[in-house]
């Protein structure tokens, strides 16, 4: 902070200060900025603070915390200690701040067995029958994305702090976290779907610049693109389907459509397709099968962007989008089982690959994507509670597995599983804290995995039939199988590259302190299923009751023991399989791919999705490109440019020769002209 | 009288006489002569015009004087021309003087 390089005398430009003047005007600086940010602290809870109670529908301010902090970012960056990295983490440490008094007040609102919800804002732009709105709908489910947002958030910021430490462009990487952090906030607020299409797409360019953050690397500025283009497939689906319902029903506001939806005011051939296109948003978005493909590749940003966006807050936001809009996906015949269909297939293929990749944030990716595709099924088998309860604790152990890899890597400095191996020895904390985070995602007792997984199967036994439980809980069986080699060849075993067992060391506090909170969150999250644990911490009826929409008196969150028993079971199953296979140097399982190596390409190459998209592309986008070069080389430029040049000089050159510089040539033609003009008035005039 | 209709043919056919010899002639003064020639059938076709349709007016016959007049001019100033580019270019015929052509 002070003169940090030894200048010649001559070159320095201002005086020189004594130290302990700097101490002096740096701690009168600092007293008075704290002064200032607790003033406007006081001020803005003057402001909203009316009566002692905080509206629930202020939860806007949430946003505009971290929105000030990216502003601030963005201009101000180089100018303040440390990139202003300080600036996002007190935001968003504030915006979680304002989520409890939220949430204090929003559960003060409980009466006659239902929430009150909360909506606050107002009209931009009035356009004939268009109408542009800024207004937020605070309701249960906004409540418990506004909390994973903002934990999973705040750990993400203080983490990057220690894992970003010397990159280039650290300003920049926490100006675009608290712009994310904005937009989803947002997204989850908005009330009309123009609001939060607009989001939708900030997320999506949050994370492509995100993704593309070391864009030294070609594989990264690929793998953003990729993450861009496909999203935004889906994204025009999802444009597509708003459009047709305000076309049906001449407003964005949601609650307005989902009320039309459910009174049969639209027809079902119109609803059937509306309501798929605005799947298809939510298809791209939180990488369903087709549109998966970006995610895997998304694993070239850094990690507590994995962390952030692609395990817990951006790729939820299609889960939440179909979780706000399910009485539209019920009403409209079929709606519900194509999402619990692509839920399912998704889950099992995702988790089929997981099992044979080798690079650790990859195992981990292709996890997210099997969870996501679990969390649809949830929703598509007609369970809110459930998928919002894995949704919320899916958050925490997934980033924690996310950081906890990036504590790896930032020690090894691979991502590649081949190169490691026993660093549990070496790293104790960060493999204590993963293998917590393993046995959640794994969903066995009495890890929150347990809890919230157990909530989906009961849905699906209870709405569906027992062909999806079956296939379900065979992903029960492999989500156990993958999570226990990755932790096994990870962690345990003999360490395969020397070198790097060398250096590897257990990561800084500052990297640590997230860790451990997520990991007590992935310990303790699941307990609200017990109606004591969810009424003594404040929810009336229990957290089943909080997490059921539209006013419904909703299912309490209800542990069917059986079933439970049975999932933690096949996932211990599991856990024995791949522990049993991956043994020593993974002999056994190396048998078993050589035995089946067609199967074992097939999963390789996951699936050949990849291999598809690129032929697509070669033959359509690249043949259709090529039609378009042939036009335009061919009839635009041969044709047309050079086609009238060449034109234009035929016709002088021949029409030169009328010049023949000869007075009777001349004569000629004004006689000819004369006998021309004559017949023209005679025709013209007549007699 | 002779019939309005006989003059004015004459008046054509020397006029197209006239015509012919300004775009066959190869000596420029043969095509000056051609020039009056059409010049005096126009001439002749003012005074028909004048005489049969309307001999209480002069209009006719004053046109035709006009006419002269400005024949003469222009004979004068066409020979001037003829004999500047006979000293220049050693030829008076009107083919060989293309210099300014494509």
């Amino acid at each position: 902070m002070l003169l940090p390089l030894p200048m010649p005398r001559a070159a320095r430009r201002y005086q020189r200060l004594h130290p302990t003047a700097w101490a002096w005007w740096s701690a009168l600086a600092g007293t008075i900025a704290i002064g200032v940010f607790v003033a406007i602290v006081a001020v803005i809870f003057a402001i909203l603070d009316i009566n002692g109670h905080f509206d629930p529908g202020n939860a806007w301010i949430m946003p505009v915390f971290t929105g000030v902090a990216f502003i601030l970012l963005v201009l101000f960056r180089n100018f303040l200690p440390r990139k202003g990295d300080f600036i996002s983490i007190f935001a968003i440490a504030g915006a979680l701040t304002i989520f409890f008094f939220v949430l204090h007040d929003f559960v003060g609102g409980y009466a006659n067995g239902a929430f009150t919800v909360y909506r606050s804002g107002f009209d931009w732009l009035n356009v004939g029958d268009f109408t542009l709105r800024i207004g937020f709908y605070v309701d249960q489910i906004a409540i418990v994305m506004l909390f994973v947002v903002c934990v999973v958030a705040f750990m993400v910021n203080v983490y990057s702090t220690g894992y970003m430490k010397g990159e280039p462009r650290y300003g920049w990487f926490f100006a675009m976290l608290s712009l994310f952090a904005t937009a989803m906030m947002t997204l989850v607020l908005a009330d009309n779907f123009l609001l939060m299409y607009v989001c939708w797409e900030l997320v999506g360019f949050c994370s492509f610049i995100l993704i593309g953050f070391y864009y030294e690397r070609r594989s990264a500025i690929e793998a953003a693109k990729k993450a861009f283009i496909t999203t935004r497939a889906g994204d025009v689906g999802f444009l597509i389907g708003i459009i047709l319902f305000w076309r049906a029903t001449g407003t964005f506001d949601i609650q307005t459509i989902i009320n039309a939806a459910v009174t049969h005011k639209i027809s079902d051939a119109y609803l059937i397709t509306a309501t798929l296109f605005l799947y298809l948003g939510a298809v791209g978005k939180s990488a369903q099968v087709p549109l998966h493909v970006w995610l895997p590749d998304a694993m070239e940003g850094p990690t507590p962007v994995s962390a952030l966006i692609h395990a817990a807050t951006m790729v939820v936001a299609g889960v939440y989008l179909v979780a706000r809009t399910l009485p539209i996906f019920e009403a409209a015949p079929g709606c519900a089982t194509v999402v619990l269909v692509v839920g399912v297939i998704t889950a099992l293929m995702a988790a089929i690959i997981a099992i044979v990749q080798t690079d650790l944030k990859k195992v981990i990716a292709y996890s997210t994507i099997s969870n996501l595709g679990f969390m649809m099924a949830a929703l598509g088998a007609g369970t809110v509670t459930g998928a919002m309860f894995h949704l919320m604790t899916h958050a925490f152990f997934k980033a924690l597995l996310f950081l906890g890899a990036g504590s790896v890597i930032h020690a090894t400095g691979t991502q590649e599983m081949g190169e490691m191996g026993g660093l549990g020895r070496k790293m104790p904390w960060t493999a204590l804290t993963f293998i917590i985070a393993g046995v959640a995602n794994a969903g066995i007792f009495p890890l929150a995995g347990f809890w919230s997984k157990d909530e989906v199967l009961k849905g699906v036994l209870d709405h569906q039939n027992a062909t999806y439980l079956i296939l379900l809980l065979a992903w029960v069986f492999i989500s156990g199988v993958y999570t226990m080699r990755m932790i096994k060849l990870t962690f345990f075993g003999r360490p395969r590259d020397a070198h790097i067992y060398e250096h590897a060391h257990e990561s800084p506090p500052n990297m640590l302190l997230p860790l451990f909170v997520l990991a007590i969150l992935s310990v303790v999250a699941g307990f609200v299923a017990f109606e004591g644990v969810g009424q003594a911490l404040g929810f009336p009826g229990g957290f089943g009751r909080f997490v059921t929409p539209y006013g419904e008196a909703g299912e309490v969150l209800q542990v069917v023991y059986p079933l439970a028993w049975g999932a933690t079971a096949l996932a211990l199953l599991g856990f024995v399989v791949a522990l049993y296979y991956w043994a020593g140097v993974g002999e056994r399982a190396a048998a078993v791919a050589r035995a089946l190596p067609d199967l074992y390409d097939l999963v390789r190459n996951k699936f050949y999705f990849d291999d598809l998209y690129q032929a697509l592309v070669n033959y359509g986008t690249l043949g259709v490109g090529r039609v378009v070069a042939w036009f335009d080389r061919q009839v635009v430029n041969d044709t047309g440019v050079d086609g009238t040049a060449g034109l234009t000089g035929f016709t002088g050159y021949e029409l030169k020769l009328t010049e023949t510089g000869k007075i009777p040539t001349y004569a000629l033609y004004i006689a000819l002209g004369v006998v021309v003009l004559a017949f023209v008035a005679f025709s013209v005039y007549g007699k | 009288m002779i019939p309005l209709d006989q003059v004015v043919g004459l008046s054509a056919l020397l006029f197209a006489l006239g015509v012919y010899g300004v775009l066959s002639r190869r000596n420029a003064i043969l095509v000056l002569m051609a020039v009056e020639l059409m010049l005096n059938a126009v001439n002749i076709n003012f005074i028909a015009f004048a005489t049969y349709l309307a001999p209480d007016r002069a209009t006719g016959l004053i046109f035709a004087i006009f006419i002269i007049v400005v024949a003469a001019a222009e004979v004068g100033l066409g020979l001037a021309i003829i004999l500047r580019i006979y000293r220049n270019e050693r030829t008076a015929n009107v083919d060989e003087v293309d210099q300014l052509k494509w």
